[in-house]
């Protein structure tokens, strides 16, 4: 007979209170191979689902400098025939059992991404084996990609721009910098690669060495474990090693990015610096004043441009968080006439939130509001598993997850305001990139600081080196 | 003192503690069995007034009598030195004990066992495989019908501490009239900024205060607000959420501002985007009486003139309770979720149902075909047939036929237009799953010189053959493996969850019919899907647009 009760009653309410939470990663099964894959498992039984991410170390940074686009272009190409099948025996494959299974680059890693019914798991990892380590690169099938990605590139030109301002502004902001480089590449760029040049960057930089897999969802981890084992640990490490970024300088002063779209009743900007890396040390402080900034419905950006202004449809903040220091950027669109107006107020709500911050009722609402939303974003398989392997692949361990909701509650005004001097740049070094009717916004625009002009039909992302009419600062 | 000691002999505060702890339980599992067992949602507040009302009772009882070896007698009667109320307080010690465990299991019991397992995961293999399983519907999803005509439905799940709360209006571009196109699509906007109670704003400073996000999106047929939020703060959404719903009011200097919002969104969405651009004008063409042919955001005339009347207006006319469906998803129980619709949304009064829509589009009469011209690097070419509603028997086979013909690098036309014959740069398709019958349309996107002539020649010869010969079996067990594995993925997430109950419910009558869906999936034969493209890929009903640069570019 127990005594005292309430011991019970305290141990189910210390345990509620960590569900309460829900910011936590699950339990996860970490295997090193002796060829240095990493394979991460975490069981997840609530839909017959399986989610993998397999990530492969180095992406696009390791484009030639003139080849954009490669390790894309190559991620891509592995998909179009693998193994004993030909590309289309390999879509067939997946496509059968409705699953998904793509790979993609980003600036930092080859990403392979997939989803599947349980029931097919075996298959589903030979196809992902046979995807990594043995792609057919067939030549035909690569010129085909590559011509149909150029012309998707020129697609997506004649659509919504709001899709292309952070190619065009982190191409203009890190110049030759690798950050600089679009993940698709541009027209120009892709229309360079050669087939020896996909063969070469596999063989120097997909290896075992490079790999992470992480899979979760509806398997037994023992059994799952054993699959991936048999699938990778036979394979070699890649050849060369592996690229190492510099951090870029941020830029000081002024200076912008005219893009012509003429006819264009509206103009789109994306104004930014350098700004944090994903270990960033106070990563809460900073995504509390990003929230507040403009990263939500009532943040300062979008209150002012659009709720109170009535000047966009939409006004934020885009931050990318790689390695080193990425970009930071406030982005917006307006119609013609109220080109500088818009950017004019976003500029002098950069200056007000850098010298004023955020009051004490405001920084406790953005608070509530990540840690009310984050479970949401590690609800599935499938976002569970991307983020094991992303914490894997930046190096940064499970307290990036599981620490951060006390981070974000503990965060005090003080250091948030120092956080906010130090990663948002100033108005005075910024650089503006805007796409719009040139003729009618060239003039008001100059004020910002030196134009360069560019045409949105050009084959490329930012204006040829020696057109380049920028002064250094 | 003596007072409490005499309590304290007489066992009356073991017989409190016994009594409150008895009451928790009984709550607990009221609360918990109720539904179960098709109590109502007033019953747990009566059981709440019975037990307060016991309580002095069981009280008084404890002091004016006591348990003697022969019997129950009056306390006071009672020879103290033969009194064996000791022997009575460790049993009434023993009782609490056990009901705490009791209780303490119960608890964990909720909070670690899932609350409902989905049953075994229907198979479509090979060919030759097994036929599919039931999935039934999962017993703990309820809804409820609130006396002003509003339903509410609700699934619990604790996979994550968070919850989402859908709200279908049945009012969209569908509803509107040459004047007011986009007034739907509009009041959306409207529905953030302010209420007799709430300056514009404020509803997003609250609710993201408390930790939750929204968004909204408007179609043909309804008008969707969405509400993410963590579960700490569900009576918050539920109080802003009936409140706006019952007392929204468009406060004049926001329609003003927000008008230009909504032009800004126009240009970006559809003037700047070549493919909205030219889906806007195959609507227009396509459809000549039936409303779905106005543009959801509404054509720029009518965004400039709406007025403050036609705003309130469309409010009364499509806004009330009973022409409104609610379904919450996440880690809430229906009991909790009835109480709060009941105190937040039950206010709102019941209208007129709308005005039905009469409109039947005419059968088309030959093939119509458009021209847009436009700045465009990469041709673009639509092909529009009619087709049917989302209840109709023929939906489910078309979108099995869709994904054979789109989905994925191994269909058709994928593969022999954008692989094989690299005359297209992308490929794909929809249909509307709408109240009324609506288009199934294809979009391919041509390369910088690509000829949309023969491309259409192309894909009309692919649509033809599927009408002539049908698809093969190995294509139909694909297009139902892509189905059902869209199926579960949908049913991962809460968002997921609560989307395609609504649609359900809203469109197909039912959201129990969701959970046939695999089933039903598994039904479908070879034979309707060549019977649906016979049916809709004629000549005669079909609308075919291209997206070009203007003639005098070419030239150059």
């Amino acid at each position: 007979m127990l005594r005292r009760p309430g011991c019970l009653l305290g141990l189910y309410f210390a345990v509620a209170g960590a569900w309460a939470q829900g910011v936590t990663l699950p339990d996860a099964t970490r295997i090193e191979l002796d060829n240095g894959a990493v394979l991460i498992l975490s069981e997840k039984h609530d839909v017959p689902l399986i989610g993998v991410e397999a990530v492969i170390r180095g992406g696009a940074v390791a484009d030639p400098e003139d080849r954009g686009g490669l390790a894309n272009l190559l991620a891509n190409v592995m998909e179009k025939g693998a193994g004993d099948r030909d590309a289309g025996q390999f879509a067939d494959a997946i496509d059968s059992v409705g699953a998904a299974l793509s790979a993609r680059a980003n600036l930092e890693v080859i990403r392979v991404s997939g989803e599947f019914m349980s029931r097919d798991a075996d298959l589903m990892i030979e196809l992902l084996g046979d995807m990594l380590r043995r792609p057919r690169l067939d030549a035909r099938e690569s010129v085909k990609l590559r011509d149909r990605q150029i012309n998707q590139i020129r697609a997506a030109k004649d659509g919504d721009p709001r899709s292309l301002m952070s190619i065009y502004g982190n191409a203009f902001l890190f110049a030759d910098h690798p950050y600089g480089t679009p993940q698709i590449g541009s027209e120009e760029s892709l229309a360079r690669i050669r087939h020896g040049d996909l063969t070469r960057y596999y063989r120097d930089h997909v290896g075992a060495d490079r790999l992470i897999v992480a899979v979760v969802g509806d398997f037994e981890a023992g059994a799952m474990a054993e699959k991936l084992r048999a699938a990778f640990e036979d394979w070699e490490p890649a050849n060369a090693p592996l690229p190492d970024v510099e951090a870029a300088e941020p830029v000081s002063g002024r200076r912008v990015l005219l893009i012509d779209k003429p006819g264009s009743t509206q103009s789109y900007f994306w104004v930014g610096n350098i700004g944090i890396a994903i270990n960033y040390a106070q990563r809460a402080e900073f995504d509390i004043a990003d929230t507040l900034f403009g990263g939500r419905m009532t943040s300062l950006l979008q209150s002012e441009l659009r709720t109170k202004a009535g000047l966009t449809y939409g006004a934020g903040t885009r931050v990318r968080r790689p390695s080193r220091p990425g970009s930071i950027a406030i982005s917006s669109f307006t119609k013609t006439d109220t080109t500088t107006t818009a950017i004019d107020l976003a500029l002098d709500l950069l200056e007000k939130m850098r010298a004023e911050g955020f009051d004490e009722e405001t920084i406790a609402s953005g608070k509530n509001y990540i840690l009310g939303l984050f479970p949401q974003r590690l609800e599935t398989g499938a976002q569970l598993a991307a983020q094991f392997a992303e914490l894997e692949a930046y190096g940064l361990d499970d307290s990036h997850i599981n620490a951060y909701g006390d981070a974000i509650a503990s965060a005090d005004g003080e250091t948030i305001q120092g956080v906010i001097t130090s990663a948002y740049p100033a108005a005075d070094n910024l650089v503006f990139v805007i796409l719009g009717d040139a003729q009618a916004i060239r003039e008001d625009v100059a004020k910002y600081g030196p134009v360069t002009e560019m045409s949105m039909t050009e084959p490329r992302f930012r204006p040829p080196p020696d057109e380049s009419t920028v002064a250094a600062d | 003192m003596a007072l409490f000691a005499e309590l304290r002999r007489r066992n009356v505060l073991k017989v409190a503690l016994l009594y409150i702890v008895a009451s928790w339980l009984t709550l607990w599992f009221v609360r918990h069995t109720g539904e179960t067992i098709g109590l109502p949602v007033w019953a747990e507040t009566v059981v709440v007034i019975l037990l307060a009302i016991g309580l002095p009772v069981a009280l008084f009882f404890a002091w004016a009598y006591e348990i003697t070896p022969s019997g129950l007698r009056k306390a006071v009667d009672v020879d103290q030195t033969q009194s064996i109320v000791y022997k009575t307080g460790q049993k009434l010690n023993a009782a609490v004990c056990v009901l705490l465990v009791l209780g303490a299991l119960a608890l964990l019991g909720e909070r670690f066992m899932p609350t409902f397992e989905f049953p075994a995961v229907p198979v479509f293999g090979p060919p030759e495989g097994d036929p599919p399983s039931r999935v039934k519907t999962p017993p703990d999803i309820r809804s409820l019908n609130l006396d002003n005509g509003l339903k509410v439905i609700v699934w619990p799940d604790q996979d994550i501490p968070n919850v989402v709360m859908y709200t279908f209006v049945r009012a969209g571009a569908r509803n509107e009239r040459p004047s007011l196109t986009g007034l739907s699509h509009f009041f959306e906007h409207m529905m953030f900024l302010g209420t007799d109670k709430r300056a514009p704003g404020e509803f997003d400073t609250i609710m993201e205060a408390a930790g939750g996000a929204n968004n909204a999106y408007t179609s043909s047929d309804v008008t969707v607000y969405q509400d993410w939020f963590p579960r700490s703060a569900l009576e918050t959404i539920f109080e802003l959420e009936g409140d706006r719903f019952e007392n929204m009011a468009p406060y004049p200097e926001y329609v003003e501002t927000e008008r230009q919002v909504v032009f800004s969104e126009r240009r970006s969405s559809i003037d700047a985007n070549n493919f909205w651009r030219l889906h806007e004008q195959m609507y227009a063409t396509a459809f000549v009486a039936h409303p779905y042919q106005f543009s959801v955001i509404g054509w720029p005339s009518d965004i400039e003139a709406w007025t403050q009347e036609d705003l309130e207006s469309f409010f009364e006319t499509y806004y009330a309770p009973n022409n409104r469906v609610v379904i919450i998803t996440g880690d809430v129980t229906t009991r909790e979720a009835f109480k709060l619709a009941d105190k937040h949304f039950a206010p709102a009064k019941a209208a007129e149902p709308p005005p039905p829509v009469r409109a039947v589009e005419p059968e088309q009469q030959g093939e119509r075909r458009i021209v847009v011209e436009a700045a465009a690097q990469t041709p673009l070419l639509h092909l529009a047939f009619h087709s049917g509603r989302a209840a109709d028997p023929e939906t489910l086979p078309m979108s099995l036929l869709l994904s054979i013909l789109t989905d994925g690098d191994s269909s058709r036309l994928h593969r022999l237009l954008v692989e094989e014959e690299g005359i297209a740069v992308s490929v794909g398709a929809w249909q509307d799953e709408g109240f009324d019958p609506g288009l199934t349309y294809f979009y391919l996107t041509l390369p910088p010189d690509g000829d949309y002539s023969a491309v259409e020649q192309r894909v009309l010869e692919e649509l033809q053959r599927v009408a002539d010969d049908g698809v093969s079996e190995s294509e139909l067990v694909k297009a139902r493996n892509v189905m059902l594995a869209d199926y579960w993925r949908t049913l991962a997430t809460i968002d997921g969850k609560a989307w395609a109950l609504g649609r359900y419910e809203v469109f197909h009558g039912s959201y129990e019919k969701l959970f046939s869906l695999p089933d039903r999936v598994g039904s479908v034969t070879l034979q309707d899907l060549q019977a649906v493209a016979a049916k809709v890929f004629r000549a005669n009903n079909m609308t075919v647009g291209v997206l070009r640069a203007p003639a005098a570019e070419e030239e150059e």
